[in-house]
């Protein structure tokens, strides 16, 4: 069994950039605890481990690329209608690079 | 005027002139408005739609509605987020682009549990959605907007999406009809993403006949979605005839035997009488139906499979969600800061715990026991019902443990309770992306239940006629909840 840790819980939080109260956390722990015991019981199923991992619903369909054609893109002025800082045609973010 | 009818019974008022499209469009907004202030089934109601021409097609005029998770051009479009609160997309998704063709009339974007990613309608950021039979009661989810509106009577479908259980539950504790088709038959292009591998579109109706008619309009292959498959040739509203004399269904016993529950309530023992009287109806029909033992390490896998696959692919698929491109801005000094505060503020306490977990299935050092044991557990489950479906047209289950719980005291979180195999298995649906209707199928305190049919892949035309002969053997086809009758209408 893994031993679960609050610090663990809030660092995985912190690389998934979100915050998390005490009580998120705590519940958290009790969530791992559950699914932990069923998938320890999951490597317990006999060549477990030759079994083809199920990526999707359906096996890869054939696809055909579709025309090469020109197509009209998005308009700058559309994709920037839901962004809260731009200027002229670019977000505005922090200085990134070089910045404090 | 009663316009609670299904969509052919509409269409003939329609083309007899006893409505036209427009009147028909404003009743479903007055009846949006009321089912808003009793149930908060909406994010948004289109109060300036107006009525379209009727013409041949069975779904010309009639008013719909759309989850809030499907992108609609210059509609507000939240996933029922406050990480997309005021977000506009610039595109509309296939699926409702394909309706657009059959003059279909959209009254408002219904609310789910945020993003897909719940099963009671509680985390909604309009806030809890309630079912319109018992305003105590949750709607269930994530579909939970679609499935109380078309239940309340203010049109005949919404449109729903399902990764777990998101349509086929709703419309269990809503007394209505829920189907998601085999996966790719519907084009996901534009549902907001959730877990793609088990994402699929579908709809939410009153009668089997209306799903079967929607599915044809909402399907096609489309360039967009790789995924999607062509299914010209499938024509799910012209199959159905009720003839299942020679069908076989079998059930999961150790998801339905009373025996796998010694504490079970009353609730749950008259769910599952039920459930047994039901599948009488369907051996009147000369439907073989037969018990079914899966090894119980895989039954019992189910749930926290679901969890590790879904919460994986959802933390990588919401990665995009940061208030810098879209989105309302955060606080902070720097970019990463403002995408934390960002992210903690808008997400519910729900998604957030979810998606720790998938980034914790998804570390390095725990994708082998986790990730890849929960992918390769999939193939095992979905192997045993593809070999099940060689000698069987279905699987014949009850959905969840019984009517819609209570909302006060419900806590959405993942527990070891013994009951949890039968809320939780039509997930295998997902797994397999296999074709999968829940029909209502009686009342337990005054209040419904559904049964669900589960097919193999591509074989949605032989599901949706067993399901059809079943409603026809009962009283539930096009039931509403009697809130309606409280309103204006009657």
């Amino acid at each position: 069994m893994h031993n679960f840790t609050k610090e663990l819980v809030d660092e995985l939080a912190d690389k998934l950039l979100i915050g998390l109260t005490r009580e998120e956390n705590e519940l958290i722990l009790n969530e791992f605890n559950v699914i932990d015991e069923t998938m320890e019981l999951i490597t317990k199923i006999p060549s477990i481990s030759s079994v083809e991992p199920m990526t999707h619903a359906l096996p890869s369909s054939t696809y055909t690329p579709r025309e090469d054609a020109k197509e009209e893109s998005v308009d700058i002025s559309d994709l920037l209608a839901n962004c809260d800082a731009y200027e002229g045609r670019e977000v505005k973010v922090p200085k990134v690079v070089g910045g404090d | 005027m009663n316009y609670i009818k299904t969509i052919e019974e509409l269409h003939e008022m329609l083309k007899n002139k006893e409505v036209t499209s427009d009147e028909l469009v404003k009743d479903s907004l007055k009846k949006a408005h009321f089912i808003q202030d009793k149930c908060n089934a909406f994010v948004t109601i289109l109060d300036d739609a107006t009525g379209k021409e009727v013409n041949d097609d069975l779904l010309s005029g009639i008013p719909y509605g759309i989850k809030d998770n499907y992108s609609t051009k210059g509609i507000l479009s939240t996933g029922s987020s406050n990480t997309l609160k005021d977000y506009v997309p610039f595109f509309t998704a296939t699926a409702v682009k394909n309706l657009e063709r059959h003059n279909l009339v959209p009254i408002g974007k219904t609310a789910l549990d945020e993003f897909g990613m719940g099963g009671s309608g509680t985390t909604a950021h309009t806030g809890n959605i309630l079912n319109p039979w018992d305003l105590k009661r949750m709607a269930g989810g994530s579909s939970s907007g679609s499935a109380a509106s078309v239940a309340a009577g203010v049109y005949p479908f919404a449109l729903g999406s399902d990764t777990g259980d998101s349509i086929r539950k709703p419309a269990a504790f809503c007394g209505i009809v829920g189907y998601k088709p085999t996966y790719g038959m519907i084009s996901r292009y534009g549902l907001f993403p959730f877990a793609s591998s088990l994402d699929h579109c579908g709809c939410l109706t009153r009668s089997v006949k209306d799903a079967a008619l929607v599915v044809d309009a909402m399907k096609g292959q489309d360039e967009n979605d790789l995924t999607s498959w062509d299914s010209q040739n499938i024509h799910l509203f012209a199959s159905l005839d009720g003839k299942v004399k020679g069908k076989k269904l079998f059930y999961i016993k150790e998801i339905v035997n009373l025996e796998n529950y010694p504490d079970a309530s009353n609730e749950l023992k008259e769910h599952l009488d039920n459930f047994y009287k039901t599948l009488d109806l369907l051996k009147e029909e000369g439907v073989t139906i037969k018990e079914e033992s899966i090894d119980r390490t895989l039954v019992n896998a189910i749930f926290s499979v679901y969890q590790c696959l879904s919460c994986a692919e959802a933390t990588s698929n919401m990665s995009n969600l940061t208030g810098i491109i879209f989105g309302p801005r955060g606080e902070g000094k720097n970019i990463y800061e403002m995408i934390k505060d960002h992210r903690t503020k808008g997400f519910s306490s729900l998604i957030k715990r979810r998606f720790v977990i998938g980034s914790y299935a998804l570390q390095k050092e725990n994708q082998e026991k986790y990730f890849v044991n929960a992918q390769r557990v999939r193939r095992l489950i979905v192997d045993k019902m593809n070999e099940l479906f060689q000698k069987y047209d279905g699987l014949i289950m009850p959905v969840s443990t019984g009517p819609a719980p209570y909302i006060d005291g419900h806590k959405e979180e993942i527990t070891n309770d013994n009951t949890t195999n039968l809320e939780e298995h039509l997930q295998i649906g997902n797994f397999g992306g296999f074709p999968s209707i829940t029909i209502p199928n009686g009342f337990i305190n005054n209040l419904p239940v559904g049964i669900n049919i589960t097919g193999k892949c591509f074989d949605d035309a032989n599901i949706l006629n067993i399901a059809y002969a079943l409603e026809s053997k009962m009283p539930y086809k096009n039931q509403v909840a009697p809130i309606i009758k409280e309103g204006p209408y009657e």
